[in-house]
This record gives C-alpha cells, sequence and structure tokens, in this order.
C-alpha cells in the first residue's frame, strides 16, 4: 500500500545506550522498537531529536501532517543505522563523525533528487489542468455557437480554426456525424433490420455445419465471422474496451455484421474494425453505423475496402505527384531504395490511422479528416514523412520500411500538425481532385454499378 | 452471452469510477464485484470493466462498473466512458490531500461529459490507514453536501463501507428512475440504451421490459 521506502533510518531511541552508529544498507531486520514505522514518522523523529525541526515542522503529531506537505520531499530509501553489535569493539568519535557527515550527504542529495520529482510532478498536474481549461472552454464554444448555427458557421474561417486544433471530445462525434453526412440515408430502423439478419446468419451458421446445402455460402459466412472475430480481439487491445468481456465487444461485433448484411458486396475487410471503433467510442451505436457506412461510402473508403487495385494505384500515383512536390530529397531517396507508397500507405489509409499514430493523435487526424476530406489523409502521411524526414533519410529500405510500419510511440501532436501544415497540396497549380481527375471518373462508372446491386440487395430484402 | 452474468435482471445500471490515480479505484471495484483486494495493484491501463447484480426493494440491478486509468492517458476515450453512465463514484485517498484537491476538476469533468442527473458519490478510500489521514470527514462531508453529492468513506482493504457505497449509489439511481421527477427521456433514455446492446438477451428474460 505504501510507496515502497527508499531510505529508510533508523536511530536508537534510547540515547543513554547510544553508541557510535553503524550503518546497514538495505537492512531486514526488524527495528527494535516493535512494529514497522513509516519512513515519515521515523524522520519526523529524528529531526525533532537531532534539534532539526525547523519552525514549518510542527511538533504536534496531529496538526498538518500531511497537509500541505504534498510537495515536500521524503527521503525514503532503505537505509538504516544501527549501533555495532555489542561484541564488537565501538566506532572512534572521528569515524562515527565521518559517518553522520555522510549520512547527512546521502539525505540531502535524495531530497534534492525527490524535490526535483515533485516538481515535475507539480509540472505535469498544471499541464494538464491547463489542457484540461482549454478543452473545456473550446467545449463551450461548439455547444453554444457552433452547433446551433452549424450550416453557416462549419465553412466559416474562425471554425476551421479551431476544427484544426482538435474537437474537444464531449462534441467530436456530433460533428464528426454533420460532417461526415448521411448521403446514404441510413435510418435507425435500417440498422436495426441489417443487424438481425446478420444474428440471423450467425445463429445459421452455427447450426448449418452440419447441413450440407449451401456449403460454399455458408463457409464464406463462416470465414468473415471469423474474420471479424480474430480482428476485434486485436482492436485496441490496450483499451480493454472491445475484447471479448469488455463493454463494447457485442456493439462492435453488431456493427461489422451489420455492415455485411448492408453492403455484402463490400463485406468485412480487415482494417474496418478500427474504423467502427473510433466512430464507437464517440457515437451511439446507431449513429456510429450511419457514420460508418457513410465514411466507407467516400470515393477513397470505397477503392481501397473493395480492393480496387487500379484505383489504389491511381491514389498512389497521385499521392506520389504530392510527395515529390513537398519532399524532393526524401522523393529521390525512396525511389533510390524502391521504397513503394504502398509499403506504409495502405495500413494509414485503411484503418485512418488508427492503428499507427496514439489514439488521441488519430482522433485529430479525423477531426480534420472530416472537414477537408480524403485529401487529408494523404497530407497527413507527407505530414509525417516531413517530420522524420532526416531519420529516414539516413535509412536504407528494410529500416525505413519497418520505422513508417510501426510508427514511434511518442509523437508529438503540435509538431506534427506543424509539418502537415507546412505540406502544401498544390502541384503546377492543381489540386489534390484534379491531379485525381481520372480516377474519379473511373469510380462513377463503379458507382453506377454499385446502385444496382444495392438496389438488387434492398429487393431480396423486401422478398426474404 | 459475455457479460459476466447470466441472472435476469429488471435494471442495467452504468456506473463510473473517477478520480486521481493511486486512490484505489480498481481495489473499490475488484471488493465490490469479487471480493478481491490486489495489495500490489498495476495501474490500470485502458479500461476495467466489471459487472454484479444486486437485489434492491425486490429488484435486480446489474451494475456494470467502469473504471480506468486510461482517462488521463486517452482523451479519445472520455466520450465513450461518461456516455450512458447513471451512476458515479469519485474517489480520493484521504491520506493524501491533493487527490482530494482534484475533486472539483473531476467533477466538471464528470458534468461536461454525462448526463446532469447523474447520481454522484465522494468516496474517500484507504480509511484502514487513519493514522495518515490529511483530509478530516467533516471537511469532505461539508464538501460534498455543498456540492449535492452523497458522502461515504472507505476501505478497500478493510472491505470497510464498499457495499454500502456502491448500494447506496444503486439504489439513488433507482429513486430517480422511478420519480416523476425526472423527466422522460434524460436518465430513463441512458438506462435503456446501456442496456440495448444486450436488448437480444433480455427478450428472453423476465421483466426486462418494465423500465
Amino acid at each position: 500500500r505504501m510507496a515502497t521506502p527508499s531510505l529508510l533510518l533508523y536511530i536508537d531511541s534510547n540515547p543513554a545506550e547510544q553508541k557510535d552508529p553503524g550503518w546497514k544498507l538495505f537492512g531486514k531486520l526488524p527495528p527494535r522498537e516493535g512494529p514497522l514505522k513509516d519512513p515519515k514518522k521515523i524522520q519526523k523523529e529524528y529531526e525533532t531529536k537531532s534539534g532539526k525541526a525547523g519552525p514549518g515542522n510542527p511538533t504536534s503529531p496531529r496538526q498538518g501532517v500531511r497537509k500541505n506537505l504534498d510537495f515536500e520531499p521524503l527521503s525514503t530509501t532503505a537505509l538504516i543505522l544501527e549501533d555495532r553489535p555489542a561484541n564488537l569493539p565501538a566506532k572512534p568519535a572521528e569515524e562515527a563523525q565521518k559517518h553522520r557527515q555522510q549520512y547527512e550527504e546521502m539525505v540531502a542529495q535524495a531530497k534534492k533528487r525527490e524535490l526535483k520529482e515533485a516538481q515535475k510532478r507539480k509540472k505535469q498536474l498544471e499541464d494538464r489542468c491547463k489542457l484540461e481549461e482549454s478543452i473545456g472552454t473550446a467545449a463551450q464554444i461548439w455547444n453554444q455557437e457552433i452547433l446551433p448555427n452549424w450550416s453557416t458557421m462549419c465553412t466559416s474561417r474562425r471554425v476551421r480554426d479551431l476544427w484544426w486544433q482538435g474537437i474537444p471530445p464531449s462534441v467530436r462525434g456530433k460533428v464528426w456525424s454533420l460532417a461526415v453526412g448521411n448521403e446514404l440515408n441510413i435510418t435507425h430502423e435500417l440498422y436495426n433490420i441489417c443487424l438481425a439478419r446478420a444474428k440471423e446468419k450467425w445463429r445459421s451458421t452455427a447450426v448449418l455445419t452440419t447441413d450440407t446445402e449451401d456449403v460454399l455460402d455458408s463457409s464464406d459466412r463462416e470465414s468473415s465471422l471469423e474474420l471479424i472475430k480474430l480482428d476485434i480481439s486485436r482492436t485496441f487491445p490496450q483499451l480493454c474496451i472491445f475484447q471479448q468481456g469488455g463493454p463494447y465487444y457485442d456493439v462492435l461485433h453488431s456493427i461489422l455484421g451489420a455492415y455485411t448484411c448492408y453492403r455484402p458486396d463490400v463485406g468485412y475487410v480487415q482494417g474496418m474494425s478500427f474504423i467502427a471503433a473510433v466512430l464507437i467510442l464517440n457515437l451511439d451505436t446507431a449513429d456510429a453505423f450511419i457514420a460508418f457506412a457513410n465514411l466507407l461510402n467516400k470515393p477513397c473508403q470505397m477503392a481501397f475496402f473493395r480492393v480496387d487495385h487500379s484505383l489504389m494505384l491511381t491514389y498512389f500515383a497521385a499521392f506520389e505527384v504530392f510527395f515529390e512536390e513537398n519532399l524532393p530529397k526524401l522523393f529521390a531517396h525512396f525511389k533510390k531504395n524502391n521504397l513503394t507508397p504502398d509499403i506504409y500507405l495502405i495500413d494509414w489509409i485503411f484503418t485512418l490511422y488508427s492503428k499507427s499514430l496514439p489514439l488521441d493523435l488519430a482522433c485529430r487526424v479525423w477531426d480534420v479528416f472530416c472537414r477537408d476530406g480524403e485529401e487529408f489523409l494523404f497530407r497527413t502521411a507527407l505530414g509525417v514523412l516531413r517530420l522524420y524526414q532526416d531519420v529516414l533519410t539516413s535509412m536504407d529500405f528494410i529500416h525505413m520500411a519497418q520505422f513508417l510500419t510501426r510508427l514511434p510511440d511518442l509523437i508529438p501532436p503540435e509538431q506534427l500538425f506543424q509539418h502537415i501544415a507546412a505540406v502544401h497540396m498544390t502541384s503546377r497549380n492543381r489540386k489534390w481532385a484534379q491531379v485525381l481527375v481520372h480516377p474519379l471518373r473511373l469510380f462513377h462508372s463503379a458507382l453506377q454499378k454499385d446502385s444496382l446491386s444495392l438496389d438488387f440487395f434492398f429487393f431480396n430484402d423486401i422478398i426474404y | 452471452h459475455n457479460m459476466g452474468s447470466d441472472e435476469a435482471y429488471n435494471f442495467v445500471f452504468k456506473v463510473v469510477l473517477i478520480g486521481e490515480s493511486g486512490v484505489g479505484k480498481s481495489n473499490l471495484l475488484s471488493r465490490f464485484t469479487k471480493n478481491e483486494f490486489n495489495h500490489d495493484s498495476r495501474t490500470t491501463i485502458g479500461v476495467e470493466f466489471s459487472t454484479r447484480t444486486v437485489q434492491l426493494n425486490g429488484f435486480y440491478i446489474k451494475a456494470q462498473i467502469w473504471d480506468t486509468a486510461g482517462l488521463e492517458r486517452y482523451r479519445a476515450i472520455t466520450s465513450a466512458y461518461y456516455r450512458g453512465a447513471v451512476g458515479a463514484l469519485l474517489v480520493y485517498d484521504i491520506t493524501k490531500h491533493l487527490t482530494y484537491e482534484s475533486v472539483e476538476r473531476w467533477l466538471k469533468e464528470l458534468y461536461d461529459h454525462a448526463d446532469p442527473h447523474i447520481v454522484v458519490m465522494l468516496v474517500g478510500n484507504k480509511t484502514d490507514l487513519e493514522s495518515e489521514r490529511s483530509v478530516p470527514t467533516e471537511e469532505a462531508k461539508d464538501f460534498a453536501e455543498k456540492k449535492g453529492l452523497l458522502f461515504l468513506e472507505t476501505s478497500a482493504l478493510q472491505s470497510t463501507n464498499v457495499e454500502a457505497a456502491f448500494n447506496k449509489v444503486l439504489e439513488e439511481i433507482h429513486k430517480k428512475v422511478n420519480s416523476k421527477e425526472v423527466v422522460r427521456g434524460s436518465i430513463n433514455a441512458v438506462t435503456l440504451n446501456s442496456s440495448r446492446a444486450e436488448s437480444q438477451e433480455e427478450e428472453k428474460k423476465p421483466c426486462c421490459k418494465n423500465i
């Protein structure tokens, strides 16, 4: 319960018997006075005895024992001062004096160290309070000024600036929902229908294993279900929220299952579990599903989750145009080492950075992604490359690949965003959408095909 | 069904544990749900989640209790943490005055994110360390009264008042849910929401629909 004592001083309680003291480091012998005392008391007793209790040290044991002493350093090393055993000759006075001096130096050192620690903790607390305060202020602005006037304010300069600084957690879900929109017109009811169908499927899959009909289909379903289960266990495992027994295990399962019924042509693709999980952290289940389906329906996400290779390649090609424009040296280094963007971009784009960046930082990327669209995903990638430009330039292929697929655990958020801000998304007067003009046209033709299959799906649904 | 219990219940109440790290939140949780105390418990990383069903005034109430230290670590989970919560235990350590001083900050965060009708209890933990007490009972009690919070002092180690604290909070939530004071759609909806994830299972159970 108590902090491990790091400097424990024991002084003989009977001054009449006091002989020359000896040292015992990390001694396990129990103090002679019976029950173990806590280091604070011992130190206090010692200071009182040796007349060191200053005016700030009250002599009454009850009065202000801890209050106002929160940052007072306390020496707690397991250092025990003991007499020499009686069967040995006593120490000369000179030596005893020297030892006493050494002791005092050690205590002073320890105090200094702990004072430093305490100051560090104090600073951390102050930073935390400051951060909380700024989040609170921002939340107020979003709630009272921006959200009630969303349609008129969302494109204003002021809101865009605030948006860039990160949306407070309490309004994040609302802002994401508004920004992603609901082009697909999904209702809570439709979500419940899809979920019910998914549950029906899961139930029949469990039974079907002995059935002979529909063998191929059922094994397909099974593998999709197995894949979802496997991925859920790997989705933010450190949070313990989505794993079996966690509070949102069922919710994540439900959303992914419902989606496979909503878009059987897309089905479940790895990476989706991360996107759904981040949405669940910020939205109620049905709203999370609506945002999930609409987000995946964006051109870039559709291209990736349908694993449309030629479309993905055009995205990579567009990315490389801006890569070369912004970071020509690093671009040349990548080229020389044959490091192609698919090696790192696939992971970043599929999970919208939620797997690759620390969660809080990933959410900030999502904030601006909701504001600026797919372009921001690639801009973020260039920001990451820009931030680590120097490190990367000194690496060979394998080390770069390793570095980019496992980014450092501690990425300074402000610094990353400064680098992202410094990335210009224009190339020879062309903007992102203009560089991507060709694949977009391709996409529109693909979309028409999709709407046909969607109609078919709903038709199926009615006769089901 | 993976929520830990197969018993039938009338209500699911989500209760969150908040307060500075090291005040004993995880041990209060494990004492209440498993009757365990871990002397060298580690820092909670992410969310710890436990349930226990208690019987109160003839109703079975399933307490779904969230405990985390991740709140400080990941801002991204605050909203999920507080969403749907109808009760909170705001814990401080009676031997560490600083943990008591931060109570107001936790209250602010709680009211920024949670339902305004949430039932909150201020809990002074570690009464087994009475000799090291730095927060007088009366001071905390007065503060709680002023802020409209329930108040108890506990010892997860000695199992003092732990049951009483959780049960009191659950009882107060139940009172609110039943009372006419609470507008339909606020705390009631929250209660329904928090159990919606399990609605499939619940349909089979008796008296689950009479909220």
